[in-house]
């Protein structure tokens, strides 16, 4: 244990020393990431798929802030779903621009969490977001979580069905508007991943706030048994897209990396807890105290032994 | 001479305006009402484009048996029941906005009422030096 807080302690150091280099940098490599994401399920051959192009969005997003990322993010898969067709660009963008009007005004801190539900998805451990969204965002991370799953199946949508999209009367814009709001209206098993995925965010979110000893593990542990009951016993009537080995091995992955979520961000000693209470004029203070765990650097002495001949 | 306790007291007021003081400041510029005026009117705005591009939206979908029923149709009904709609989500989504942004108007000030008190605290200092 005294060996990863070191560890943690020097990467934290390391992380601080040199945060003016790192972060863009870190920003670089997801802008490029999630670009590469959206072209390679979406816009193999594109234009915009060229690797110049890619890298250099990516710098330019390296230099804006992180939010900024989203947009550049929903920008390239309303072009590729322009490609498509013109009317999947207008259903996909209207899917988009509600949730920019009607969400992000009230929480754009949370903007990234939507974009990591369809990455995590594309990594087949999607569990680890609404879990992580519940330890470190608000309460509101359980709609940006919402929104991110929205625009999952928005995306997977398309990209399923391009081929008969496109196959459709080209003349008949109102018949393809149909076919493609029909489609997205008739998936019912999103709304269970919705439910699964926003409910446990909230429950994570409530848990890990409790003051009692080991609240995040609890928190974790809770939302994941939540998320599993609710894709499993919901995959019973409606189609999820998930079965559930996927559910049950994503879970396990995504409970193990919530926990190094946990270890870097509230590592506290429950065993060492104290109890205090003190006044003053006007209070009684009843106060509980938890010592965060953390290493002593060991000191190397290094001793000089100069002999006179 | 140098006042480790004054040095203390301005770094964390130096790192509080850099963070989350730089938007609660903007917070506490404004009075209550006019604040809260401010966002419910942004809100409004937002919701009413919102509700234009989904009543869009359906118009078009239903594009065909409307082209068709446009005679049949009540079209005063019709109005009334789209205006019904949209003054329910509307009030809806600006009583959010007023529960939202009455929370985040409170914690603004009450974080700010700290960092006046340090300011407070460091002029105290610096007249305690001065006198000296």
């Amino acid at each position: 244990m005294s060996v990863l807080l070191e560890i943690r302690d020097a990467l934290r150091n390391f992380y601080s020393r040199h945060e003016l280099y790192l972060l863009p940098f870190f920003k670089f490599c997801f802008s490029f990431f999630v670009i590469l994401m959206i072209n390679f399920n979406l816009g193999i051959g594109s234009r915009l798929s060229n690797t110049v192009i890619v890298l250099t969005v990516a710098l330019i997003c390296a230099c804006l802030p992180i939010n900024l990322l989203v947009v550049v993010a929903m920008l390239f898969s309303i072009y590729h779903f322009y490609e498509i067709s013109l009317e999947c660009a207008v259903a996909g963008g209207m899917v988009y621009l509600l949730m920019f009007l009607l969400y992000y005004r009230f929480s754009p801190k949370d903007a990234l969490v939507v974009l990591m539900v369809p990455i995590f998805f594309g990594m087949k451990i999607p569990f680890v977001v609404p879990i992580v969204a519940g330890l470190l965002c608000s309460v509101t991370g359980a709609v940006s979580v919402g929104c991110g799953v929205l625009a999952y199946y928005v995306f997977i949508y398309m990209r399923d069905n391009a081929a008969v999209i496109t196959q459709l009367d080209a003349d008949n814009l109102i018949a393809r508007f149909r076919f493609i709001i029909d489609g997205l209206r008739s998936n019912k098993g999103v709304f269970v991943v919705l439910v699964a995925f926003c409910g446990a965010t909230l429950v994570v979110w409530i848990l890990r706030r409790l003051p009692v000893a080991y609240c995040w593990t609890i928190a974790i542990i809770m939302g994941a048994v939540l998320m599993v009951t609710v894709l499993l016993m919901g995959g019973l009537n409606y189609d999820t897209g998930m079965t559930t080995k996927y559910v049950i091995i994503g879970m396990i992955c995504s409970m193990a990396l919530a926990g190094v979520v946990h270890f870097f961000m509230f590592n506290v000693d429950y065993s060492r807890t104290e109890m205090v209470q003190f006044e003053d004029d006007e209070y009684y203070y009843y106060v509980k105290a938890i010592p965060k765990n953390s290493v002593s650097k060991s000191k190397r002495a290094v001793k000089k032994i100069t002999s006179v001949l | 001479m140098l006042s480790e306790e004054r040095i203390k007291l301005m770094t964390k007021m130096a790192a509080y305006e850099e963070n989350e003081g730089k938007q609660y400041m903007a917070i506490g510029s404004y009075f209550r009402a006019d604040y809260m005026g401010k966002q419910i009117i942004r809100s409004i705005i937002c919701a009413t484009i919102a509700y234009l591009f989904v009543f869009g939206m359906y118009v078009f979908y239903h594009m065909e048996s409307l082209m068709v029923d446009i005679y049949k149709i009540d079209l005063l009904e019709f109005g009334k029941k789209v205006l019904y709609y949209y003054v329910i989500f509307v009030a809806g989504y600006a009583v959010l906005t007023y529960i939202v942004y009455s929370v985040r108007y409170s914690r603004a000030r009450k974080s700010l009422r700290k960092y006046y008190d340090n300011l407070k605290q460091l002029l105290a200092i610096y007249d305690i030096e001065n006198k000296n």
